[in-house]
């Protein structure tokens, strides 16, 4: 039985890149292969001079359309890769969710295109749909360690950058389910703050946190964590890394004593109650007046 | 040494017509390094030492490069019941042409063109290919004429000036049907004699070969098949001219197919590099090529239809993928005669 693959890239009269380059081989492999142009150039923008025309998500939909006006929107395999418009990698997740409810066996190979070397090359807003739509809907991708990286991390540097638009100077990403290079036991939690130098240039500072992950739930958690924050920046106002160290390291002494103490009156065996889980506060008292650093801010 | 060709032809994303219906079998063929093509390795003793059984040329199968400028881009062809897309405009094609040359990339040993409803287009095309040639003067213009078929015009009008006026004379290999090949010429076919001063005929406007790809005329080998003619001007070693002309009986199949002319094309380009001066040999590994897509299309298409139901156009696409080995080596299983 046929095998048959969407792919949706660009076009090079000459040369192999996009739809030139992924479609001989799978064809010699004998796989089907139903081409969308993103854009038809001349050659591939690495060449001295490079000439043509573009795809917009309309012409892409009306394309789409004309397949599932004859039925024919059944495949076993969408391929996307190298895109610059946002409103088009929109249409094209649009196409593959839709595939996908056709035929839920569908394979979506995804080649996030966003840089390498350390610089992106491809408009910052693609980010977050590669992250909210583009990866959620993917089975098979291939980033290079800079996408991975900026896929994962960069998306909530942009986040942070989106919310200082907003007003606030500081920003304290508390939590989150990045995957943490110290493995699953910790938890990233994310910094960004704007400050003017003295010679007048605003610069911003941007740190990340692991943070070891306790298991259990606390209340008051987050309340402290502001106050903390309140305290450390005010102690620290110009250094972010310092006043996140600090007050995350008072959490985790807090956390760490209250764990041990419920544990401890609940007994072997038995789940903590909420009584029991309460904030050892008092007790730790020297920890909140001078706390040892136990967590590590890297500066991003 | 490659060889490199420019397509200039339609894009589907789906099935098999235009650029998608010669892109892919160019690319796969074998290409032989022959003397006649500029810059292409010598035909050395080695390379008939590495000759296979059967007697083939030895050959490098290195494939052609395929460069393919997209005339238009739709979703399929336009049998279906429905077909959406855009197109590109003459502007636009001088565009991309413009690219190619500011990159000084612009020399091919082949053009290929077919279907083309756009005279303004279809002239930008013409400029490229004259300016190709100064480039190159060994160029070979591969041309499929596309007016119509049994008795009518299916593209506008104002393209039949425009092809007898300005295309046929710039192309070296043309590949009309009957009707076409009438329609430039002004005369009819109604035998072989007429196929053959036709033929002439069409030489006389630019090409020195000419396939008339199929005709009415009555088959010897009974109505089970159709006669297609081929003729070519060769230059001989010594100076002098001749014309070799062939007939071709071909078996007919019952169902239309969509993007045959256009493999047709790109795969007499292939065996025509193949067999220079070999037209009888170059048609019968053409129409073979052509008889095993065919054949392995409408098995297919049958079973997919079920028994006793017509197949639909999505069916009756072109098995072209699984045919790579024919496409690569054909069977012969035709012979045309020497007239």
């Amino acid at each position: 039985m046929d095998c048959r693959v969407l792919s949706v890239q660009s076009h090079v009269v000459r040369g192999y890149v996009g739809n030139k380059s992924a479609s001989f081989p799978l064809q010699v492999l004998g796989f089907e292969v139903d081409t969308i142009n993103s854009v038809q150039f001349s050659n591939h923008t690495g060449y001295e001079h490079w000439k043509g025309q573009v795809l917009t998500a309309d012409e892409l939909h009306v394309l789409y359309e004309g397949i599932k006006l004859n039925n024919v929107n059944q495949y076993d395999y969408v391929l996307t890769g190298y895109t610059r418009d946002d409103s088009f990698l929109d249409m094209v997740v649009d196409i593959v969710q839709e595939l996908k409810r056709a035929n839920p066996n569908l394979v979506y190979v995804c080649d996030p295109v966003l840089g390498d070397n350390g610089a992106m090359y491809v408009p910052e807003n693609l980010l977050p749909i590669y992250r909210c739509k583009v990866v959620p809907a993917a089975d098979i991708i291939t980033p290079n360690q800079f996408e991975a990286e900026t896929i994962t991390i960069k998306i909530t540097i942009l986040v942070m950058n989106l919310l200082h638009s907003m007003g606030p100077d500081t920003v304290v990403i508390t939590s989150s389910d990045l995957p943490s290079p110290l493995g699953d036991q910790y938890l990233v939690a994310l910094g960004s703050q704007k400050r003017v130098n003295a010679d007048g240039t605003m610069v911003t500072q941007q740190i990340r946190m692991d943070i070891p992950r306790v298991d259990a739930v606390f209340v008051g958690t987050g309340d402290l964590f502001a106050a903390m924050l309140l305290a450390w920046t005010h102690l620290h106002p110009n250094n972010l890394k310092m006043a996140c160290e600090k007050t995350v390291s008072v959490l985790c002494h807090v956390i760490k004593r209250t764990i041990t103490y419920a544990k401890e009156v609940a007994g072997p065996n038995r789940r903590p109650s909420p009584a029991q889980l309460e904030l050892r506060m008092v007790q730790s008292k020297a920890d909140i007046e001078d706390p040892a650093i136990v967590v590590n801010a890297v500066v991003l | 040494m490659e060889c490199r060709v420019l397509s200039i032809q339609s894009h589907v994303v789906r099935g098999y017509v235009g650029n998608k219906s010669a892109s892919f079998p160019l690319q796969v063929s074998a290409v032989h390094p022959r003397l006649a093509t500029a810059g292409a390795a010598r035909y050395t003793r080695d390379n008939r030492a590495r000759a296979g059984a059967g007697g083939r040329e030895g050959h490098m199968v290195l494939g052609f490069e395929v460069d393919s400028i997209n005339s238009v881009q739709f979703s399929n062809h336009t049998g279906y019941s429905h077909w959406k897309g855009q197109v590109l405009t003459a502007d636009e094609l001088h565009v991309l042409y413009e690219g190619i040359k500011l990159n000084n990339v612009n020399h091919y040993d082949y053009v290929l063109t077919g279907y083309t409803r756009d005279t303004s287009f279809l002239e930008m095309v013409v400029d490229i290919v004259q300016e190709l040639k100064r480039a190159n003067p060994n160029l070979v213009y591969v041309c499929d004429p596309v007016l119509g078929d049994h008795g009518s015009m299916y593209v506008p009008q104002n393209l039949h000036p425009v092809y007898k006026n300005k295309v046929v004379p710039v192309a070296d290999i043309i590949t009309p049907n009957q009707f076409e090949a009438e329609l430039l010429t002004g005369k009819n076919i109604s035998t072989e004699k007429d196929a053959v001063e036709v033929m002439d005929l069409l030489h006389k406007m630019g090409p020195d070969t000419v396939v008339i790809t199929s005709s009415d005329l009555p088959p010897r080998l009974g109505d089970r098949f159709l006669v297609s003619f081929g003729s070519k001007r060769i230059l001989m070693p010594d100076g002098t001219r001749t014309t070799q002309r062939i007939r071709i009986e071909v078996p007919k199949v019952d169902a239309v197919f969509v993007g045959t002319g256009d493999l047709f094309a790109a795969m007499l380009l292939a065996w025509t590099h193949h067999y220079p001066t070999d037209l009888k040999t170059a048609c019968e590994k053409t129409f073979s090529v052509m008889h095993h897509v065919i054949r392995r299309t409408i098995s297919y298409a049958h079973e997919m239809a079920g028994p006793g139901r017509r197949p639909s156009p999505a069916q009756l696409e072109l098995r072209m993928v699984q045919s790579k080995a024919d496409i690569e080596d054909p069977t012969i299983v035709m012979e045309a005669t020497v007239i």
